[in-house]
């Protein structure tokens, strides 16, 4: 405690300022948790679910049971669209074959528009676990020089060069970089392990897409 | 039929941003409690630390060296003190009966019976008016005597080797100077304010021959720093006066140290 409470005004200041980064840092990796679990074990269910069931419109009604799923979303967004193709097609009375094409390549564009969506929603936050894994250390650094600085200016006032009056000033600059440290390595972690999970969640989505066109494409096709 | 798009809620950021708030605040508070995680913490007070330039080093040393032999010549005359004693009475005596004879020598010109003296009679006298000199100065070298056996006996009261408290209480001021000294150089401490007393036993060369930590506040910076201090001190401590062993407690504070309180 008491180093803390004798450091200079910079140094508290920049402990202050990581203090609140780990707080925040750590908030969002708590929120990500959570976040990325949720998203996980929902599509898990509801891909489950997709497959046993046979109908669009089945699954379209009980979608709602799997609120936490980025699949779901993808699922809804192919799913209007194609309600939406198929509702224009009937009224035009066209070609089948030149509706088919431009319906699947409609319901394509609304998945990737929603999987990016998705993607940007679950990378949101992620920046700022970046930011503060690489810049904390150096923040830290610069409490720590600054403190170092100042020590030197009492060694130099008291004219005595002890150890007693030079280690409690270091001590008191170095606690600026643990903290940095101490800020930074939760949040670089974190930041991979979201990233990792998150290509997982990606890759999920992407197979989902194909697998939604592909089975409009059949139903198109086989119309 | 874009209304049926399901959205994700992102409302559990606020609430993870307070956990997390309240985990670093326990994190913290229980860093600061137990304290040990954190790095020791160093105090430092510098007004101890400034004059170590125009520390008095050598002064009360040569000071109390030069004061010990002559303690140590004082002390000789209670010996020969009783003697003395004796001696004025004797003398006195003596002087009464010289007195006497000079009395009546005194008188007898004032009867003045034989104006025409015999030489003999003449030099009678001036042999007992020179005796009486004699004897008065006698006495005077005796109260001499007297008085400067009282003052050896008044300094005698101060020394270590007596009961006295005054000159054993100038050779701890002495060693306290010198463990000062050496503290200043070895000082370190980690708590607040820490405190070690000490009880030292200095044989009559001068050398340590004996130290008991007897209390201390449990800093053990601080105690080894006392230790260190004490082995430095005791490389040059200068024999206590009247060759008798020295014994006595310092209570040591980073502030200075003062002594005979760890009876």
């Amino acid at each position: 405690m008491a180093i803390i409470l004798g450091a200079g005004i910079v140094v508290k200041l920049v402990l202050l300022l990581l203090f609140s980064f780990s707080v925040a840092s750590w908030g969002i990796i708590l929120f990500k948790f959570f976040q990325v679990y949720r998203a996980k074990t929902a599509s898990e269910r509801f891909m489950d679910f997709f497959w046993k069931s046979k109908r669009f419109d089945s699954i379209a009604s009980q979608v709602e049971r799997f609120t936490n799923s980025p699949l779901t979303v993808l699922f809804n967004e192919g799913y209007s669209e194609l309600k939406k193709v198929v509702e224009t097609d009937s009224k035009s009375d066209g070609s089948a074959l030149s509706t088919d094409l431009g319906g699947v390549e409609n319901v394509s564009r609304a998945l990737r528009r929603a999987t990016n969506s998705e993607i940007t929603r679950l990378e949101k936050y992620l920046t700022f676990l970046a930011t503060t894994g690489s810049t904390s250390p150096f923040i830290g650094l610069f409490g720590t020089v600054w403190g170092i600085m100042t020590a030197f200016e009492g060694i130099g006032k008291t004219g005595s060069a002890s150890l007693a009056v030079v280690a409690p000033g270091i001590a008191e600059a170095l606690i600026a970089t643990a903290i940095g440290l101490v800020a930074a390595i939760p949040a670089v972690m974190a930041y991979n392990h979201f990233q990792h999970k998150i290509r997982v969640l990606i890759n999920e989505m992407d197979s989902f897409s194909t697998e939604f066109l592909n089975i409009v494409q059949r139903n198109i096709a086989g119309k | 039929m874009s209304s049926r798009v399901v959205k994700i809620d992102d409302t559990g950021l606020g609430v993870s941003l307070i956990a997390s708030a309240v985990i670093h605040m326990a994190v913290f508070l229980l860093l600061a409690l137990s304290g040990g995680l954190l790095p020791p913490q160093m105090v430092i007070q510098e007004t101890y630390y400034v004059d170590i330039v125009t520390l008095p080093v050598a002064s009360p040393q040569s000071g109390t060296s030069a004061q010990s032999p002559s303690n140590s010549q004082a002390a000789p005359p209670p010996p020969a003190q009783p003697p003395l004693m004796t001696v004025p009475s004797r003398t006195k005596v003596a002087l009464k009966a010289i007195a006497k004879p000079t009395g009546t020598p005194t008188a007898q010109p004032t009867t003045e019976q034989d104006t025409a003296e015999t030489e003999s009679a003449f030099s009678d006298r001036i042999a007992k008016l020179e005796s009486s000199r004699e004897a008065r100065r006698e006495e005077a070298v005796l109260e001499k005597l007297r008085s400067k056996v009282k003052t050896g006996m008044n300094s005698k009261v101060g020394t270590p080797g007596g009961s006295g408290a005054e000159a054993g209480s100038r050779y701890a001021d002495y060693v306290k100077a010198r463990l000062e000294d050496a503290l200043k150089i070895t000082s370190s401490y980690t708590s607040k304010s820490p405190e070690v007393a000490v009880r030292l036993t200095i044989t009559a060369d001068g050398k340590l021959s004996r130290l008991r930590i007897e209390r201390s506040s449990g800093d053990a910076t601080f105690e080894l720093a006392v230790r260190r201090a004490i082995d430095l001190a005791s490389e040059k401590f200068t024999p206590p006066p009247n060759h008798a062993t020295f014994e006595n407690g310092f209570v040591f504070k980073p502030k200075g140290i003062s002594n005979g309180t760890t009876h």
